[in-house]
């Protein structure tokens, strides 16, 4: 579990360009999304999706499906982790 | 005043006006599965044009062979019909306007995009198919449509704000007659159905695999369409100045109102209150000295998406509070033909003017509260499909035809039977231009001072024109002292190539699935315009000019027509383009001098205080 929420945090950080946002920083409890989290918007949760479908072989169709997965790495961590294909 | 004198149209439902009325009126839908577009989504409905590109091409006699993009095919039938319904017929494959000052203006954001997607790999090794690449962009398709449409002679104009271009077209062209700067203006939009934006649109993840449900509370998306539609326009003279009086086969018909505004609130989605449309639909209706009670029928831009439909209605419930006209959404019918839709939507409403009808709102069953009442598909007791319904009584016989794009680009059109000089006169302001700052990129190094602007986690998303783009502006306007402009007017002849070409290259070798969204939000040339409207919060007039080496000199005469006539006291005008390394390639290969990498240059004007 810590390797997968490792390279997420890794993929993720390359997907939606969050280059200033060092590894230290990047908590993987911390809210994603709103004020006092990381910070990112429905934009991001497309890139998300995108990316979890290219490394992981997981389609989501809506992107509200995604609303209680992306809660944060580590939520989103889990959900690999019961439905990756690959 | 506008005087509509003819007008063009070939869509999902039908190849001309008279097509298109009667499949309004049975509720014959056009939206079905993929014939002619070559995707592997065949899983999603589209509106397309029941014609190959051959059939067009025999259409417009034109050799079969020739490589021509399917929007510029779309585009010249339906200018031709516009201009058949007014002059009779071509001579020697031109029309006859002589001594007058025709101006072609067209709406369109992928321009020759299915031509380029289709050759694309060939053309980076093959110097035989070179040529094409001066046929990519939406000016160059737009100056050949003029020719295939017999206006060689027009001058042409491309005007790009997204799903809104063809509407800005149609203001455009109404702002140049009522200011006498041209005695004919042709003008509408066209866009061909693409791999690029439909998988663009599908990466957004707003496409239905049902057909489309405007304003229905179990809406999933729109469907994709596509399709062209041009009305002839001229000036006709006020007649409480004892002008008015109607040319034999003229069509009673008048743009008697219109306005350009911007949402200033993200680049793919729409505010929760609308004010962009709120503001757009208010501003059109005090154009044309008409009330909200006058109104008889709004063709709401209701693309489908849960996002829009609501945001939609909210802004119609503001502005006509209790007191709704019918509504309905067309695109349950033509499918959301993005570019174009705002000119097949305005000649729909005149269709709907001049045989009394309510176009019904397709695919709508189930009330949600969100979202306004559409006037549906009528049904007799037995099921079957009754004859629309007539518009509503209304004092000028007027219909709001609403066009709104990504970036917040919301515009409004009031076409009406009759009309009252326009407010202001085009004569009002008599105010001077001034140049009150400028800042001039033409180096990436020069873009680390977005710093000084910009976050980092803003920055994060921006491509290398958009940074340009934003510190150029920034800089001008703290040059200028001026914190938001009244309008943003943006010149690009190629927009966001880099990221356009990204996109492309994702999709032609990893094919159509997986794509990036933030690519394809960012290859809209009004992309540059809006974030900045966005960033300011300036929900005023905000236009994207695409014509080639001519954008710039068209974006500042817009500047100027805004300036002189009172409408805005500031206005930032941008130009901005950029090149890619496999672009300058194709251009050495071509003997052709390479553009700068990177060219950004905005300055802001204001009227003088004399």
């Amino acid at each position: 579990m810590e390797q997968l929420i490792n390279d997420l945090k890794l993929q993720i950080k390359e997907a939606l360009n969050l280059e200033e946002l060092s590894m230290e920083d990047f908590d993987e409890n911390a809210p994603l999304f709103g004020e006092g989290g990381i910070g990112l918007d429905s934009i991001d949760v497309l890139e998300i999706i995108v990316l979890l479908e290219k490394k992981y072989g997981i389609r989501l169709s809506n992107p509200k499906e995604g609303k209680a997965i992306f809660q944060s790495i580590k939520t989103i961590a889990e959900y690999v982790q019961a439905n990756r294909k690959k | 005043m506008v005087n509509v004198i003819g007008y063009g149209i070939i869509c999902a439902i039908g190849n001309n006006a008279e097509e298109v009325l009667s499949s309004l009126k049975a509720g014959k839908t056009g939206i079905g599965p993929m014939h002619y577009l070559q995707s592997s989504h065949r899983e999603l409905p589209v509106g397309e044009v029941k014609l190959s590109d051959e059939e067009m091409k025999r259409m417009l006699g034109l050799d079969e062979k020739k490589v021509v993009s399917r929007t510029v095919l779309m585009g010249a039938i339906a200018i031709r019909q516009a201009l058949e319904q007014t002059l009779g017929s071509m001579v020697n494959g031109q029309w006859s306007m002589e001594g007058k000052r025709v101006v072609l203006i067209n709406g369109t954001t992928v321009g020759g995009m299915d031509i380029t997607e289709r050759y694309f790999k060939q053309m980076q090794t093959d110097d035989a198919l070179l040529p094409l690449v001066e046929k990519h962009d939406c000016g160059s398709a737009t100056r050949e449509m003029a020719d295939l449409a017999g206006l060689r002679d027009a001058e042409v104009c491309t005007v790009s704000t997204a799903c809104s271009s063809a509407v800005n077209a149609i203001i455009l062209g109404a702002e140049m007659l009522r200011r006498g700067e041209a005695d004919i203006v042709i003008a509408g939009g066209t866009e061909a159905l693409s791999r690029f934006h439909l998988n663009g649109f599908n990466s957004l993840m707003i496409l239905d695999k049902e057909p489309c449900r405007p304003f229905d509370k179990t809406r999933a998306g729109l469907n994709l369409g596509e399709g062209a539609a041009f009305v002839v326009l001229k000036a006709s003279p006020d007649p409480s100045k004892g002008g008015g009086k109607q040319s034999p086969g003229v069509s009673p018909v008048y743009i008697s109102g219109y306005a350009n505004r911007c949402d200033a609130f993200h680049q793919t989605a729409s505010s929760e209150n609308g004010e962009g449309a709120y503001l757009a639909m208010t501003d059109a209706l005090l154009m044309a000295g008409l009330k909200p009670r006058d109104i008889q029928y709004i063709n709401a831009h209701g693309t489908g998406t849960p996002n829009n439909d609501a945001s939609e209605s909210a802004a119609i419930r503001r502005v006509f509070g209790e007191d709704i006209p019918p509504v309905s959404s067309t695109k349950g019918f033509t499918g959301h033909t993005t570019s174009a839709s705002g000119a097949i939507e305005t000649v729909i409403c005149i269709l709907a003017l001049l045989h009394n009808f309510i176009p019904a709102n397709l695919g709508w069953q189930e009330q949600d509260e969100d979202c306004i009442t559409p006037v549906p598909l009528q049904f007799s007791l037995k099921g079957k499909i009754k004859d629309s319904l007539p518009l509503r009584e209304g004092r000028g016989g007027s219909i709001l035809c609403n066009s709104f794009g990504f970036g917040g680009n919301d515009s409004a059109l009031v076409i009406s039977k009759k009309t009252a000089p326009l407010q202001p006169s085009p004569e009002e302001g008599g105010f001077k231009v001034q140049t009150l700052g400028e800042c001039i990129i033409d180096n990436v190094e020069q873009l680390g001072e977005l710093r000084d602007f910009v976050s980092p986690g803003e920055a994060r998303r921006m491509g290398r024109l958009m940074k340009a783009a934003t510190i150029t502006s920034l800089k001008a306007l703290r040059a200028a002292g001026v914190e938001c402009p009244d309008a943003i007017i943006t010149a690009t002849a190629y927009g966001m190539l880099e990221t356009s070409e990204k996109f492309l290259t994702d999709m032609l070798e990893n094919g159509e699935e997986t794509l990036s969204p933030t690519l394809f939000m960012q290859s809209t040339h009004n992309t540059l315009s809006s974030a900045i409207a966005i960033r300011l919060g300036c929900h005023g007039y905000n236009m994207t000019y695409t014509q080639g080496g001519d954008s710039l000199e068209w974006a500042l005469r817009d500047a100027r027509r805004l300036i002189e006539t009172g409408r805005a006291r500031t206005v930032l005008v941008g130009c901005h383009d950029e090149a890619t390394p496999m672009f300058q390639a194709f251009l050495r290969r071509m003997g052709k001098p390479e553009p700068p990498m990177l060219y950004s240059r905005s300055i802001v004007l204001s009227a003088t205080n004399s």
